[in-house]
C-alpha cells in the first residue's frame, strides 16, 4: 500500500541499454504496455506495443489519439483521474474495450512520469486460462460440496464466523421445521434450548480453537416440541478468511426414548407399573444419611392373597395386586415412594416422619385397602399385614433399614391379619440372631459338621433290619445341637438347601461303600434320604445320579423320602420329577403319609413304591383309633405299595403293626438313630445273633 | 471555501492549502489528488492499524499472527473483543482471548475494523451527523442478504461497514459544503449524485479506489464501482441494502421497489424480516464498533 516512487531512467544507463530495453518491451508479445498523455486536456493514447495491440485489437495508428476514456468507460466523469494520478501509481481492476466492442477484465497499472502529464499504463488480462482453470476447479469443488450437504440426509451446519451460519442443508431445516432464511447468521440459535445454549457456544468457542467438539444439546421445533440431539462440530479453516466450523447433528430422541424405556423397565415392575426392588434401594440409598432420622420404609405383605390366586386364578391375583397398587399410590404423600417388592409385597417410603407419622400413614393405607375390590365376581376385602421402621441410629446402611421393616412385617403377619408393627429392639435382636445362624449354617456344610446318624427300618416279616434312613444333625460349636425342624427350614429360606442335600446324599452313599467294606452282606441294602420340598426340579435326577456315580453303587441303593405336602405344592411337576427318579431305578417313598392332602386318584399315578405311615397316626394306635393306619396300609396294598410305620415305641406297637400287615417299621422302640461307626457296629452283632 | 487536507485522527486539522488546477470537472477549490494522496499517509499515523490491513488476508495469515499484532493497539484489539462478544456473533461473552476474537469476527472484519480506525471512521465527532447508523444498517443488510445473492455474510457486512468511507473523506475535507449535500440530499442514492457534481466522484466511489489501493479483494471493490449502474448485478446487493438502510434512517423517505433494484434477485417480501433484523442489531453493532 506504499506509494512507488515514480520511475525515472537512470541517466548513467547507457543509451544502448535503454534503446535495448525499450526494443524488448516494444515487441512483447506478453506484455500490453501503454502510454497516455494530456491533449487539449484529454488524456489520450500516444503510444503502445505489441502486447497492447494484440490484447486489445487494434493497429499502432488506431491506437494513436484514441481517448483513454474510450478504452474504460466504465470510469466515468472524473473517475478517469483515480487511475491517471500525478505523484503515484495507480492499480485497478477495470473492463477494457477492445476493437471489436467485447469488454476484457483486466487489472491495469498506471504510473505517471515526472511531468505528471503522461502516464505509463501496464496492462494484465485478469482473464487468463490458468485462472479461469483454476477458478472453475475451485467453483467445481463449491459445488461438489455444496450439493454433497445440501443432499444430505444428515442435518448439517456451517459457519465461517462464530456462531453465524452461511449455510444449513434441507436436513436440519426439516428437523427444526424453519426455512434457511430463518436460520442463517444466528437465528439458529432460536432453536437451541435455553438451557443447553451456553454449553453448544463453549464447544464452538473451542472448535474455533482449533480443537473438536461435540454437545448433546435440545433442538426446539416450530410446533413447540423437542429433539435431543449430539452436535459434532469440526473446525474449518479458510485460508487468508479464517475459522468457521461445520456441525452436524444426530437426532438421538428415539435412542434416547429406546433407552429411557429399559430403564423404566429395568426399574419397574410391568405389572403394575411400579418402581421395583432395585429402584427402591437405589432411592432409599439416595436418601439415607447415617445418624440421621425422619426416612421410614412400610413394608405390606397382602394377606391371603394365596387363597385368591388359588381360587380366582392368576388374572384375579394380578387385579387385585393392580388395585392395591393404585390404592397405595393414591394413598400416600405426593414425593412418597411406593414400590412393589416382590410377589404381594409393596414398600412404602417416607421422608420427614416421625414414628406416629409413620403408624398414622399404615393405618390409613389399612383403611383403604378394606375397601371390597370386586375380582372374578366376588367381593375381596384386601387386608395387609404392615412392618414399620424409622431410621435410628442402629442402621448403619439404607439395607438395614428396609431389612428391619421387612421383619417388622413378618411379626405382623405373626400377630394376627391385617396387623401393625413397629420393629422394636428385641425382634431387631432376633432377626439379627438368625443372620448369624445362617451364616453359621453355611460354614457347617461346607466343612462338612454337619452330621449324620441312620435309624434302622426293619421288615415285620422276617424281624430283620436291611435298611436305614439317614438324619441330619447339627452341633453347633456354641449352641450346642440345633434340632432339623430348625435348621432344615433356615436352610430353605437362606437358599441353603441346595448343598445341604447335596451332603446329606454324598454322605450317606459314602457310608453305604463303607459299609459294604467292612460288613459285606451284613450291611444294609438300602438308605432312605430325605429331599426337601425346594430341591424337587429338574436338577434332582443329575444330583442323585451323579452321587450314586461318584461312589459307584447301584440306584437300588437309595430310597428317596418326600414329604406328601412337598409333592401337592406342584403335583405335575413333582410328578415329572419322580418319573426321572424312578426311570433312574432309585426306590421312592412318601413321608408323612396322611398329612396332606393327597388325591387318592393322584396318588394311584405317581411312581412310588413306598407310604411311611406318620408317626401321629402311629401313636393313635396306642389309644385304640387304628383307623388310619388300617386304612394307609390297606391303602398301600391295594396300589402294591410297600408300608413303613414311623415312630414304633414299643414291642406291643411293632406287634400290632406286624399284624396290620405294614410291610416295615421304624422307630426309638426299634432301634435309636446311630452314627455310621456305630450302626457298623450294630448291623455285626445283628449277623451274628440267629434269626427272631 | 477552503480547502483541507484529510486530517489523520487525533490530529489537529491541518492548514488550509491552495488547490491545484484539477484534471476534470469538479468543485473548483476541491482536490481530490490531495485525497488521494492522504489515503497513503494515514497508513503512517496508525502503523498497527496499517500492518493488519496489510497481512490480514494474505492466504498465510493465522488468527495468531493477526492478534499478536493486534495487541499493539489496546484500543482496536479491545474493540475486536467487544465486536466478538456482541450479539452479532452470538458467543454471549464466551469470548475471552485475542486470537479467540479475530477467529470468531474472521480476518476481513479485523481488516475492516483496521481500516475504520485507519480512517478515523472510529471517531464520530469527525463524521457527518448519524453516520453510523446508516453504516451499521447497510452492513447489516448486506450481511443478512448476502446468502440471496451467492456472497458471504462476512464479507459483505465488511463491505457494508467500509461502504462509505470515501463520505467521510470528502466530509473531512470539505465539511460545510459536505453539510450542504445532505441538506439538499437526504437520500444516499440523491447524496451520491450530488457528490459527483460537486466533487466530480462519489464517496462510494472513492471508498471503492481506496480500498483496492490497500488491496482489498475485487470482489469487496467492484459492488462499490457498479453501484449506481443499475444494469450490473455486481451492484445489486449493495443497492438493496443502502435501500433497507434509508428505509430505516431515513425519515420520510419513499421506498424504491428491491426487484427493480436488483433486477429481481430480491423481492419485497424478503425485505420485512430484514428490516426488523437491521432494526434490532444495529445499536449493538453500532457500539461495538466504536469505543465507549
Amino acid at each position: 500500500m506504499t506509494a512507488t516512487p515514480a520511475a525515472t531512467a537512470d541517466p548513467r544507463v547507457a543509451p544502448e541499454i535503454v534503446s535495448s530495453v525499450f526494443y524488448g518491451a516494444a515487441v512483447s508479445n506478453s506484455l500490453a504496455l501503454l502510454v497516455a498523455e494530456m491533449v487539449d486536456d484529454v488524456p489520450r493514447i500516444s503510444w503502445g506495443n505489441e502486447g497492447a495491440m494484440h490484447l486489445l485489437g487494434y493497429a499502432l495508428e488506431d491506437l494513436r489519439e484514441l481517448p483513454v476514456a474510450h478504452l474504460l468507460p466504465s470510469l466515468r466523469g472524473a473517475e478517469l483521474r483515480l487511475l491517471l494520478r500525478r505523484e503515484r501509481t495507480a492499480r485497478m481492476n477495470l473492463p477494457i474495450r477492445t476493437a471489436s466492442g467485447v469488454f476484457t477484465e483486466c487489472v491495469v497499472l498506471c504510473t505517471p512520469t515526472p511531468t505528471g502529464r503522461m502516464w505509463n499504463l501496464r496492462v494484465v488480462s485478469a482473464d487468463n486460462e490458468q485462472e479461469r482453470a483454476l477458478r472453475a476447479t475451485a467453483d467445481a469443488h463449491e459445488r461438489r460440496f455444496a450439493t454433497l450437504t445440501e443432499r444430505s440426509p444428515v442435518p448439517t451446519l456451517l459457519s465461517e464466523q462464530g456462531m453465524r451460519l452461511a449455510h444449513v442443508n434441507d436436513a436440519f431445516c426439516s428437523l427444526v421445521g424453519l426455512q434457511s432464511e430463518q436460520l442463517l447468521g444466528t437465528g439458529w440459535m432460536a432453536c437451541i434450548h435455553p438451557d443447553d445454549l451456553d454449553h453448544v457456544i463453549e464447544q464452538v468457542a473451542v472448535v474455533l480453537g482449533g480443537g473438536d467438539g461435540e454437545a448433546h444439546a435440545r433442538l426446539l421445533q416450530d410446533d413447540g416440541s423437542e429433539r435431543r440431539t449430539v452436535i459434532r462440530f469440526a473446525h474449518l479453516f479458510t485460508p487468508g478468511v479464517g475459522a468457521g466450523f461445520v456441525g452436524t447433528i444426530e437426532d438421538i430422541t428415539e435412542r434416547l426414548a429406546f433407552e429411557a424405556r429399559l430403564a423404566h423397565q429395568a426399574n419397574h415392575d410391568p405389572l403394575t407399573g411400579l418402581p421395583n426392588r432395585t429402584l427402591l434401594a437405589g432411592h432409599v440409598a439416595e436418601r439415607f444419611v447415617r445418624g440421621q432420622t425422619g426416612l421410614a420404609c412400610l413394608f405390606l405383605d397382602l394377606d391371603d392373597f394365596k387363597v385368591v390366586n388359588d381360587s380366582l386364578g392368576h388374572a384375579a391375583g394380578d387385579g387385585l395386586l393392580v388395585e392395591v397398587a393404585n390404592r397405595l399410590r393414591a394413598v400416600v404423600r405426593p414425593g412418597d415412594l411406593v414400590a412393589r417388592f416382590g410377589g404381594d409385597e409393596f414398600v412404602v417410603v417416607c421422608e420427614d416422619v416421625d414414628e406416629d407419622d409413620a403408624v398414622t400413614l399404615a393405618e390409613r393405607i389399612g383403611t383403604v385397602l378394606a375397601e371390597p375390590v370386586r375380582l372374578g365376581g366376588v367381593d375381596v376385602r384386601p387386608h395387609a399385614s404392615v412392618g414399620v421402621t424409622v431410621q435410628a441410629d442402629e442402621h448403619g446402611c439404607a439395607e438395614d433399614l428396609i431389612r428391619d421393616c421387612d421383619i417388622a412385617m413378618y411379626q405382623a403377619k405373626n400377630g394376627g391379619r391385617g396387623r401393625i408393627t413397629v420393629l422394636d429392639q428385641q425382634a431387631r435382636a432376633e432377626a439379627r440372631d438368625k443372620l448369624r445362624l445362617v451364616a453359621d449354617l453355611r460354614d457347617a456344610i461346607e466343612r462338612r459338621d454337619i452330621t449324620l446318624l441312620y435309624q434302622p427300618i426293619f421288615g415285620t416279616a422276617d424281624g430283620l433290619s436291611t435298611a436305614v434312613e439317614s438324619l441330619a444333625r447339627w452341633e453347633h460349636a456354641e449352641r450346642g445341637p440345633i434340632s432339623p425342624v430348625m435348621f432344615v427350614p433356615l436352610a430353605e429360606e437362606s437358599g441353603l438347601i441346595g448343598p445341604l442335600g447335596a451332603l446329606v446324599l454324598d454322605e450317606t452313599c459314602r457310608q453305604l461303600v463303607e459299609w459294604d467294606r467292612l460288613l459285606g452282606r451284613d450291611g444294609p441294602c438300602r438308605a432312605n434320604v430325605n429331599v426337601s420340598a425346594l430341591q424337587l426340579d429338574d436338577n434332582l435326577r443329575d444330583l442323585v445320579f451323579e452321587a450314586l456315580e461318584r461312589h459307584r453303587l447301584h440306584p437300588s441303593r437309595l430310597s428317596i423320602e418326600i414329604t406328601e405336602s412337598a409333592l401337592m405344592k406342584d403335583p405335575a411337576a413333582a410328578r415329572a420329577v419322580l418319573q426321572q427318579l424312578r426311570d433312574l431305578g432309585v426306590e421312592l417313598a412318601i413321608d408323612d403319609f396322611g398329612t396332606g392332602y393327597s388325591s387318592l386318584a393322584y396318588l394311584r399315578h405317581l411312581p412310588v413304591d413306598c407310604l411311611k405311615v406318620d408317626r401321629s397316626f402311629v401313636a393313635e394306635l396306642a389309644e385304640g383309633h387304628t383307623e388310619i393306619t388300617a386304612a394307609v396300609i390297606a391303602l398301600a396294598g391295594s396300589l402294591g405299595l410297600s408300608t413303613v410305620a414311623e415312630g414304633v415305641e414299643t414291642a406291643e406297637l411293632a406287634d400290632q403293626l406286624a399284624r396290620m400287615g405294614a410291610t416295615y417299621l421304624q422307630g426309638f422302640g426299634l432301634a435309636q438313630p446311630m452314627s455310621g461307626a456305630r450302626a457298623a457296629a450294630w448291623f455285626a452283632l445283628r449277623a451274628t445273633e440267629p434269626r427272631p | 471555501m477552503t480547502v483541507l487536507t484529510f486530517p489523520t485522527p487525533g490530529a489537529d486539522v491541518t492548514a488550509p492549502q491552495l488547490s491545484p488546477v484539477p484534471l476534470l470537472a469538479a468543485a473548483p477549490s476541491f482536490d481530490l489528488d490531495r485525497v488521494l494522496a492522504s489515503i497513503d499517509t494515514m497508513a503512517a499515523q496508525k502503523p498497527v492499524a496499517a500492518q493488519i490491513v496489510a497481512v490480514a488476508n494474505s492466504d498465510d495469515t493465522s488468527a495468531r499472527v493477526l492478534a499478536d499484532i493486534l495487541a499493539a493497539d489496546v484500543a482496536l484489539a479491545s474493540r475486536v473483543m467487544k465486536l466478538a462478544n456482541s450479539a452479532y456473533f452470538g458467543m454471549r461473552g464466551r469470548v475471552a482471548s485475542l486470537q479467540l476474537a479475530v477467529t470468531v469476527v474472521g480476518f476481513t472484519t479485523v481488516r475492516t475494523m483496521a481500516t475504520v480506525a485507519l480512517t478515523g471512521l472510529d471517531d464520530e465527532s469527525r463524521l457527518p451527523e448519524d453516520f453510523w447508523a446508516g453504516t451499521t444498517s447497510v452492513a447489516l443488510a448486506a450481511s443478512l442478504l448476502a446468502p440471496r445473492f451467492g456472497e458471504r455474510p462476512q464479507d459483505t457486512l465488511c463491505l457494508g461497514l467500509l461502504a462509505q468511507v470515501g463520505v467521510a473523506l470528502l466530509h473531512h475535507n470539505d465539511p460545510e459544503g459536505y453539510r450542504e449535500v445532505i441538506a439538499e440530499e437526504p437520500t444516499f442514492a440523491g447524496r451520491r449524485a450530488a457528490e459527483v457534481r460537486r466533487y466530480g466522484i462519489s464517496g462510494t466511489r472513492l471508498t471503492s479506489v481506496a480500498l483496492e489501493q490497500w488491496g482489498f479483494p475485487h470482489g469487496m471493490v467492484a459492488p462499490l464501482i457498479a453501484l449506481d449502474d443499475r444494469s450490473s448485478a455486481d451492484g445489486a446487493l449493495l443497492r438493496a441494502a443502502f435501500e433497507v438502510a434509508a428505509r430505516l434512517t431515513q425519515p420520510g423517505y419513499q421506498p424504491v421497489d428491491v426487484a427493480g433494484l436488483t433486477d429481481g434477485q430480491l423481492r419485497e417480501d424478503a425485505v420485512g424480516p430484514v428490516l426488523e433484523q437491521v432494526a434490532q442489531d444495529a445499536d449493538d453493532l453500532r457500539r461495538a464498533m466504536l469505543d465507549g
